[in-house]
């Protein structure tokens, strides 16, 4: 049962296209598992589809129509389906490019995701009882749980929930229950204190 | 914004099925004379230079001739439907570097929701009562609804346009997205 969702915000600049990378994946995820934010976004398509119907148009070039019909006539190129990479994990991420895992101190694994943009993003792997790594945010941060749970200030977080902090202030989930907790996370400005932030500037974010 | 009216004396959808259905050039000019225009000038607002907003144009009616058979006129109306294609080479070529259609996935990639038998119906009241909630925006909600979804800006980049604190941006989008959210809940 999903109980924490992204920000409105959030859902819109995903659904406008301006999101960055690693957190457009996050939500993503999110949006697979829950059909509350699914609904959101399908009106936000709604919204992007009547603006587009309303705009004035833009002249196209005179040969437009000639060159559009020209390529229909051209064969399609078949379908490429991505090979799953990652078949444990849920979509969009089974078909993400990971780097390795990295140990980065006691219960805690990490491997970033190979991204552009903004934005970083990775899994990160917390052992039960763990604290995940204390950390404060000078920009947008999220959070989706893919397996096991974490718990916060704010409450309880499972499977396909996400944390958004809207505030400033230091940051210490900890891992709930007996399972190990598996999340994706992105930020575009997150500082990362102790092992985990040496292994965010050893690899250049 | 101009134009609204006479747009809609046309059915687009059954054009968009009438490429699916026997691959009908003349359909699929009538679509292109009336989208790609608008593609082109949405890439335009969004900040992309003429040439490639031109090229952005064609490639989304190419994907509209390619993708015809996937239109399902139950999960989205015509323009929505040419949107998300847009949005997607958008987003797609700002990321060409990296992986390039994994992370927007069309919205045939998520799952099938439960929806009334009417599906049909369901689809075109969604973006007749978008429309319809668009025009009771406030002005000021508009207008940030409007820069979210024409620039490709941050929230904080929207902050500095318009000269409003961050706080104040998304308390202003949240408000637009209570009323959408409104809407569907009527529709549910």
């Amino acid at each position: 049962m999903i109980t924490h969702h992204p920000s409105d915000p959030t859902v819109a600049a995903y659904a406008a296209g301006t999101l960055p990378e690693g957190l457009a994946l996050v939500v993503a995820t999110h949006l697979v598992a829950c059909p509350h934010c699914r609904s959101l976004s399908y009106a936000l398509d709604s919204v992007g589809g009547v603006m587009l119907e309303d705009l004035s148009p833009a002249a196209m070039a005179p040969d437009a129509l000639d060159l559009a019909l020209a390529r229909s006539e051209r064969p399609m190129p078949s379908p490429s389906v991505a090979p799953s990479a990652n078949p444990e994990l849920p979509p969009p991420l089974d078909r993400c490019s990971f780097g390795p895992w990295w140990r980065v101190g006691a219960g805690i694994r990490w491997r970033p995701l190979r991204i552009g943009g903004s934005a970083w993003a990775g899994l990160l792997q917390v052992a039960p009882g763990r604290s995940l790594p204390r950390h404060g945010h000078d920009g947008p941060e999220l959070t989706c749980v893919l397996r096991g749970a974490f718990k916060d200030s704010d409450g309880r977080y499972t499977a396909g929930d996400v944390a958004e902090p809207e505030s400033e202030d230091d940051h210490q989930p900890w891992v709930d229950g007996t399972e190990p907790c598996l999340c994706v996370i992105a930020s575009e400005g997150m500082r990362l204190r102790g092992l985990l932030g040496l292994a965010q500037r050893l690899l250049g974010r | 914004m101009s134009e609204p009216a006479q747009s809609n004396t046309v059915d687009y959808a059954a054009l968009i099925q009438a490429v699916a259905a026997g691959r009908d050039r003349a359909a699929y000019a009538a679509l292109f004379r009336h989208f790609a225009p608008r593609v082109k000038a949405w890439m335009l607002r969004a900040g992309t230079a003429d040439t490639a907003a031109e090229e952005l144009a064609q490639e989304t009616l190419l994907m509209v001739w390619r993708k015809a058979g996937l239109f399902d006129p139950a999960r989205a109306g015509a323009a929505t439907w040419i949107f998300t294609i847009a949005r997607n080479l958008r987003v797609d070529l700002l990321r060409r570097e990296t992986h390039p259609s994994v992370l927007l996935a069309d919205p045939s990639d998520l799952p099938d929701d439960p929806e009334p038998a009417d599906r049909m119906l369901v689809a075109l009241e969604r973006d007749n009562r978008i429309r319809a909630a668009l025009t009771t925006l406030s002005p000021e909600q508009a207008e940030v609804v409007r820069l979210a979804f024409f620039q490709d800006k941050p929230h904080a980049e929207i902050e500095r346009d318009l000269g409003i604190p961050l706080g104040t941006v998304k308390s202003r989008l949240r408000l637009a997205m209570v009323r959408l959210r409104g809407l569907l809940g009527e529709l549910a």
